[in-house]
């Protein structure tokens, strides 16, 4: 869009048209107060703080030409009265002047009215310190009130607006921020308003009250104290809180978050401002999750186990005992017969030394970042290839782009993507949600698509075979770089439109219109969920051949966004924590077992020892943990004192986020930097830290083994000056996740861009305008000193790669007669381990259910509340059942909660049951 | 149809109206009954309707309308043919609102029309549906008028079972739906984009203009808003035509209308009167003068919310036309004439109404919602014999925060109109209220208990205790 230029105070400034004028003061370093008005919202013009005088070049009626005056320059015709600024467009040759008596007098009168209702309890206020209120009164207003205290509102002090959020309606000034971000970002019209005139309140419309993911950011944007996190109230004042920049630990979107710390005490978690990432925004698991950190039951001592017994142990004992125990194994039976298990939970900087313990000291292929759950997913290696370009910002996509989410509930498994995901559809681009049951995002797509479950992959052949058909494909940009699309169209013919809408219940026209829509996109991104992953290797590579054949692959806003499980899932198949492909997906000698694998292997004896990071395989069934029984060592690293810690030998206490540095790789790739925020908990250390105690004890058993890494090691960045002078440099030493760092970025070529300076000074322009400015975000840590985060390349990028279209047969699961599909749902509130000791989000955690669909309870004879039995081929579990209208015909849907032991009935992704009432 | 309590025509029917010689609005006069649709059809009812949508251009309509010069009666004064000419073609759906949320203190022209004429109403709307290619209208009426809604509701159902309400209206391919909704007692649904709010099932509240109604209107679609006694207006330009409207009233301001009078006259109630016609002839003419005894004091001229007019001849002989009114400062407003006589006191007027918009205020922008409420507070003190010098400044200042530019809406502007009249013509009577701690003319209200009213209005509960 053509810009704009106007003139603020004397100076002149240029914007893009449409921009406001405050927003286009602040681009002229001149501020404009406000109180409702928020950058992120529409503006409304309700708090009058924003009064400034305005003019506009006069125009001849008649020519339409504007009137000069002697010296040439346009006539600027003054406006009658004050002008709203936040409502109005700058324009071009418009004249602003915001510090003249009017305007100051209208500032001091608005303030003087507002502080008629407010208490003025500042030193009590949660938000003094960081209120825009206070600061725009102490700025502009006036220095004493005409107006008698006895006058004021008075109202019962807070009142719960939700379970986590509280109202001091005396405080409130009406300005609607809270109701606008949850109708218009958030997209849950939960808020709403009662009465009138001073009586006019904030109000929660919904049962339960204020059932929405995102409502702590009310609390962020509140102007005032009105809105509280129940969690930080009188938990501390602001200017008493230390901020530390880190990542939330919680999903895989990566969310930037200050933690605000006082003294050890993490007292509140705030988002941190990166645009592409997750804007300003912070969900509430993010928000209010950190609680684990503090729990009572964090491990503080490393364990071991005497006589059938844990007891503790001193780190010294433990990595000793550990390193001869596991020089033992691999002596007397090779490295072949130990097994690594470690989440995507953990830091990039663990996980790469993790790998390396095993293939490069321990000797061993069998290492998995899945707990060997039923229905976990394959590894995903389409984003290594053609995950969204660099640059991408799912946030500014609008005409011309599509995005096809396929198989992902996007509200519980990366909630920030649902507020960015929402915008598309205002934006003028298109939102395609194909599930097999309606998800929240469904509120704001412009096509929807209810496949049967188990049809997902089906669904995205009839698409290509439609995009075949109408001859969308990019034969261009295909011919160059695709090698056998003609392969493909034959292995399509089977799964011509007909066949496919027959088969998974989708319109044809329905699959015609989305590849139309697809194909015929400037830019398209494919996001896929957990229900999708769980597919396999079919889907994945429907959606890899969709995106080849219509060439949206490799250019920012283009490619796959897969929702992994774990914040980090991304960079724990980076750093080659998986049995098939090493760090940087580079290809391996041999590939070892998978998670399910070894535990299969641990049941036969066929795997003598097993080290266990994060992960809580025992947890998932009885058999998993009868399997890890037999095992020779079991060695558990975690925060607490999980299921499979339990069986272990010994039990390592590991550091929580905030106790150490590190990098998350996000879904999008993006490689972030978190940063200590205090000490380790009782003995705990981090990760990386045990992984390389042990790592240099067994390099010095098997000096071998790593002999060529200690050369490296020599080499190392700073150490290398000192190298000459002092070259006894022992393999395995690590001071700090910085000598780490320096070792990916050198030996993971995907990673060369992702050293922590890099990371650091990762700015980026996001738009011409600053948008961290304190008069649009005061009263929170927004300002992102730590930088944007880096992502890596994928293989699209780097040009001059041609790809091969492969093509497997989907199965087709369909259910036998007379059962159901067991369909496995993430929960944001899941109540799993880093859920606990956060009381107030206890709130949100759904009690055990299996959601019916109505036609199929009735066949059952089974009503809400009844308490059924669902039975598969290995188990059975006991929930009370639900009739819930969002569930289709024939699935049984059971929320994937802590509570709930699925994994004893799950045989895979899909899991035919049997349900039977057990009481009414 | 006659309602016992009121006189058989209309309100205020009994007393005689020597300055119009043919009624255009407030029919219900001269014709009994004309409510009863089929009184109605026998004094030509619907034929215009017919004519004209079997007949004419809705381009012409629009012409018609214009050339007679008719002007909006809800306050403002803006040409009707000109509003209705600004609804782009090319945008569908199209809806006509009537503005019947008659809610201005002092006004009830509209609710005799609604009550004893609905059917001239309804035809107008038709008419006007016509016009603006709008195929569905709503009567959008105060909450407080449960009977009118009931009339209208009656007169609706006979027009739909003749077919003057419906699909393809006489066969012209024009259909027109009317529905009545009642408003739930809001002063600010009378503003037309917080009654569109209303209307959509939202909290009554003004919308942030541009976009206007024409353009984004009722659920975002173009969208006329016309006063009741506006559209009653154009069932009677467009039988008679427009020379023999231009009949009534002056060159700008053509037509008639039916202004309600009320207060310390003889004989309140509406009347029907040439526009032009001086507010002298009105109160002296047709309301019968003031009382005995007394003198007057000042007028209200338009509703509370207008600048308020004093016993002086430059007042009292203004025409009351839109731009006469407008030229001294103050506005015709909605037709509602308040006359106070000597024995008022300028603070409890100023007070009373001012509370009024202290009750009436949505909320929405800081100036009127809280201004509102200060100004209240501060007249009651003054009333009550708790003045303090340095107040007179304070009511100045205050006016002065909530001028016109610094609200939302008009209702906070509106509320200050007493306070600046009331300091512009009995400043020595409100400084004697402060400096003798009482009321100069022996008004002796009880002091209300300090924060009652908002603490049990907004909390449910007892005041506070302060202090």
């Amino acid at each position: 869009m053509p810009d704009v230029t106007l003139t603020i105070d004397g100076k002149q400034v240029t914007v893009p048209q449409g921009t406001g004028v405050v927003e286009a003061a602040v681009a002229a370093g001149t501020e404009i107060p406000t109180f409702c008005h928020h950058p992120k919202l529409t503006p409304v013009g309700m708090c009058r703080m924003c009064l400034v005088e305005m003019g506009t070049p006069k125009v001849d009626p008649a020519t339409k030409q504007p009137v000069l005056d002697e010296e040439g320059k346009p006539v600027i015709q003054m406006m009658p009265g004050l002008q709203v600024a936040c409502t109005t467009p700058a324009s071009n040759g418009m004249v602003v002047k915001t510090q003249t008596a009017e305007v100051e007098f209208a500032r001091r009168g608005v303030l003087e009215m507002l502080l008629t209702s407010h208490p003025l309890d500042c030193p009590v206020c949660i938000k003094g310190g960081e209120c825009p209120l206070q600061n725009l009164t102490m700025r502009y207003g006036p220095g004493v009130s005409r107006f008698d205290y006895e006058d004021k509102v008075h109202f019962q002090k807070p009142i719960p607006l939700g379970p986590l959020i509280d109202l001091d309606r005396e405080r409130c000034i009406l300005c609607s921020r809270c109701v606008r971000f949850e109708d218009e970002i958030a997209g849950d019209a939960v808020l709403g308003f009662a009465n009138r005139g001073r009586a006019w309140q904030i109000i929660s419309k919904s049962e339960p009250p204020f059932n929405s993911k995102f409502s702590g950011n009310t609390v962020d944007i509140c102007p005032v104290g009105a809105l509280m996190s129940h969690d930080f109230r009188f938990a501390g004042r602001v200017w008493e809180v230390k901020p530390v920049p880190s990542i939330c630990p919680h999903c895989p979107v990566g969310c930037n978050i200050t933690l605000d710390m006082r003294y050890r005490d993490i007292k509140r978690v705030q988002p941190r401002e990166n645009e592409t990432v997750n804007e300003i925004w912070l969900c509430d698991r993010g928000r209010y999750g950190y609680h684990f950190v503090d729990s009572e039951k964090r491990l503080t001592k490393p364990l071991v186990r005497r006589s059938g017994v844990l007891v503790e142990t001193t780190w010294g004992e433990a990595l000793e005992e550990i390193a001869q125990r596991l020089y033992g194994i691999s002596q007397g039976y090779k490295g072949d017969v130990i097994g690594g298990l470690a989440s995507g939970r953990l830091a990039n900087e663990d996980l790469y030394l993790f790998q390396k313990l095993f293939r490069e000291v321990l000797g061993s292929p069998h290492i998995d970042c899945r707990s060997g759950a039923p229905d976990e997913p394959e590894h995903d290696d389409l984003a290594y290839a053609f995950g969204v370009g660099s640059g991408t910002d799912l946030g500014e996509l609008g005409k011309g782009a599509a995005v096809l989410v396929v198989g992902a509930d996007p509200e519980e498994e990366a909630p920030i993507y649902l507020l960015r995901l929402r915008r598309i559809q205002r934006k003028g681009g298109e939102l395609i949600v194909a599930n097999g049951r309606p998800t929240k995002l469904d509120g704001a797509a412009t096509r929807t698509v209810r496949y049967r479950y188990g049809d997902e992959a089906a669904f995205l052949l009839g698409v290509l075979s439609a995009i075949f058909d109408a001859g969308l494909e990019n034969k261009a940009w295909a011919g160059e770089h695709v090698k056998g699309l003609d392969t493909l169209r034959r292995a399509l013919q089977p799964f011509g439109v007909a066949a496919i809408a027959q088969a998974t219940g989708v319109a044809e026209e329905v699959i015609r219109g989305v590849a139309e829509t697809i194909a015929k996109a400037e830019n398209l991104v494919v996001v896929y969920g957990r229900e999708a992953l769980a597919v396999g290797t079919p889907l994945l590579q429907a959606i890899g051949n969709l995106l080849l054949v219509t060439g949206h692959v490799g250019r920012a806003g283009n490619g796959a966004l897969p929702i992994l499980h774990h914040n980090n899932s991304r960079g724990a198949l980076d750093m080659g924590v998986r049995p098939d492909k090493g760090p940087g997906y580079t290809a391996v000698a041999q590939a070892g077992m998978s998670a399910q694998q070894m535990i299969e292997a641990a049941g036969t004896g066929r795997l003598r020892a097993m080290y266990v990071a994060g992960v809580d395989p025992a947890a998932t069934s009885p058999r998993v943990a009868a399997a890890l029984n037999k095992l020779d060592l079991l060695i558990v690293q975690d925060l607490f004192m999980t299921p499979t810690a339990e069986l272990a030998d010994y039990v390592l206490p590991a550091a929580a986020f905030a106790e150490r540095d590190g990098t998350y790789t996000n879904a999008e790739r993006r490689v972030q930097r978190f940063r200590q925020a205090r000490g380790f908990e009782g003995e705990s250390r981090a990760d990386w830290q045990i992984f390389a105690s042990l790592g240099r004890s067994l390099a010095q058993l098997m000096p071998t083994a790593s002999g060529s890494q200690a050369k490296d090691v020599r080499t190392r960045g700073k150490a290398s000056a000192a190298a000459s002078t002092a070259p006894v440099a022992r393999p395995w030493v690590y001071r700090s996740t910085d000598d780490i760092n320096n070792e990916i970025v050198k030996t993971v070529p995907i990673y060369s861009g992702a050293s922590y300076s890099n990371l650091r000074s990762s700015g980026g322009v996001w738009g011409r305008q600053s948008t961290h400015d304190p008069v649009f975000y005061d009263g929170t840590s927004y300002t992102n000193t730590e930088g944007y985060g880096v992502q890596w390349p994928t293989l699209a990028e780097k040009g001059g790669v041609t790809f091969d279209l492969v093509f497997s047969q989907p199965e087709l699961v369909r259910p036998v007669a007379g059962s159901l599909m067991l369909v496995a749902a993430h929960r944001l509130y899941d109540g799993g381990t880093l859920m606990q000791n956060s009381d107030a989000l206890q709130f949100w955690v759904a009690d055990p259910y299996v959601g019916l669909s109505r036609d199929d309870a009735s066949r059952l004879q089974i009503v809400s509340g009844d308490k059924v039995r669902i039975t598969s081929s290995v188990g059975s579990i006991e929930v009370w059942a639900r009739i819930d209208a969002d569930v289709p015909v024939g699935a049984a849907l059971v929320p994937d909660l802590e509570k709930i032991p699925l994994a004893g009935v799950q045989t895979g992704v899909l899991t035919p049951v049997r349900l039977e009432k057990v009481e009414g | 149809m006659s309602n016992g309590n009121f006189a058989p025509n209309g309100f205020g029917s009994e007393h005689p109206n020597p300055l119009l010689k043919e009624y255009v609005v407030l029919r219900n006069r001269v014709i009994p009954n004309i409510g009863e649709i089929e009184v109605y059809l026998e004094n030509g009812g619907y034929e215009t309707a017919r004519t004209t949508l079997t007949t004419m251009q809705p381009s012409a309509v629009i012409d018609q309308v214009k050339a007679s010069g008719l002007r909006g009666r809800g306050g403002a004064g803006f040409p009707t043919g000109v509003k209705w000419s600004f609804i782009p073609k090319d945008i569908f759906p199209k809806y006509l609102v009537c503005n019947a949320d008659e809610s201005e203190p002092g006004t009830f022209n509209n609710h005799e029309i609604i009550d004893y004429n609905p059917h001239q109403l309804i035809e107008g709307m038709i008419i006007a549906g016509f016009a603006v290619g709008a195929t569905t209208g709503y009567i959008y009426i105060r909450g407080e008028y449960a009977y009118g809604a009931r009339v209208l509701e009656q007169a609706i159902g006979r027009a739909y079972e003749r077919g003057f309400l419906g699909k393809n209206l006489w066969g012209s391919g024009a259909d027109f739906d009317l529905f009545v909704h009642r408003g739930a007692g809001a002063y600010i649904c009378g503003e037309e984009t917080a009654l569109l709010e209303s209307l959509e099932g939202k909290i009554g509240q003004p919308r942030l203009r541009p976009p206007f109604p024409a353009v984004k209107g009722l659920y975002a679609k173009p969208t006329v808003v016309n006063n009741v006694q506006t559209l009653t207006n154009v069932p009677m330009i467009m039988k008679n035509g427009v020379e023999w409207y231009r009949t009534f009233g002056t060159e700008k301001s053509p037509g008639t209308f039916a202004i309600s009078i009320s207060g310390h006259v003889r004989r309140p109630g509406n009347y029907e009167i040439p526009l032009g016609t001086t507010l002298r002839q009105l109160i002296d003419d047709c309301a019968g003068g003031i009382r005995d005894g007394h003198e007057l004091k000042f007028v209200v001229p338009g509703g509370a919310s207008t600048n308020w007019l004093v016993n002086k001849p430059e007042h009292l002989d203004v025409p009351l036309a839109w731009d006469d009114m407008r030229a001294i400062g103050t506005e015709l407003g909605s037709g509602a004439v308040i006359v106070l006589d000597d024995s008022t006191c300028t603070v409890a007027a100023a007070m009373k109404i001012d509370e009024f918009f202290k009750h009436e205020s949505c909320g929405k922008c800081t100036p009127c919602r809280e201004g509102t409420h200060f100004l209240t507070k501060v007249w009651e003190r003054i009333e009550h014999g708790h003045g303090r010098t340095g107040d007179v400044p304070l009511l100045a200042d205050l006016a002065k925060e909530m001028s016109k530019d610094k609200c939302f809406c008009l209702l906070g502007p509106s509320s200050i109109s007493a306070v600046n009249s009331a300091l512009k013509y009995f400043t020595a009577e409100i400084e004697a209220h402060i400096e003798t701690s009482r009321c100069p003319l022996g008004y002796t209200h009880p002091m209300p208990h300090l924060s009652t009213a908002e603490g049990s209005a907004r909390t449910g509960q007892a005041p506070a205790l302060v202090r």
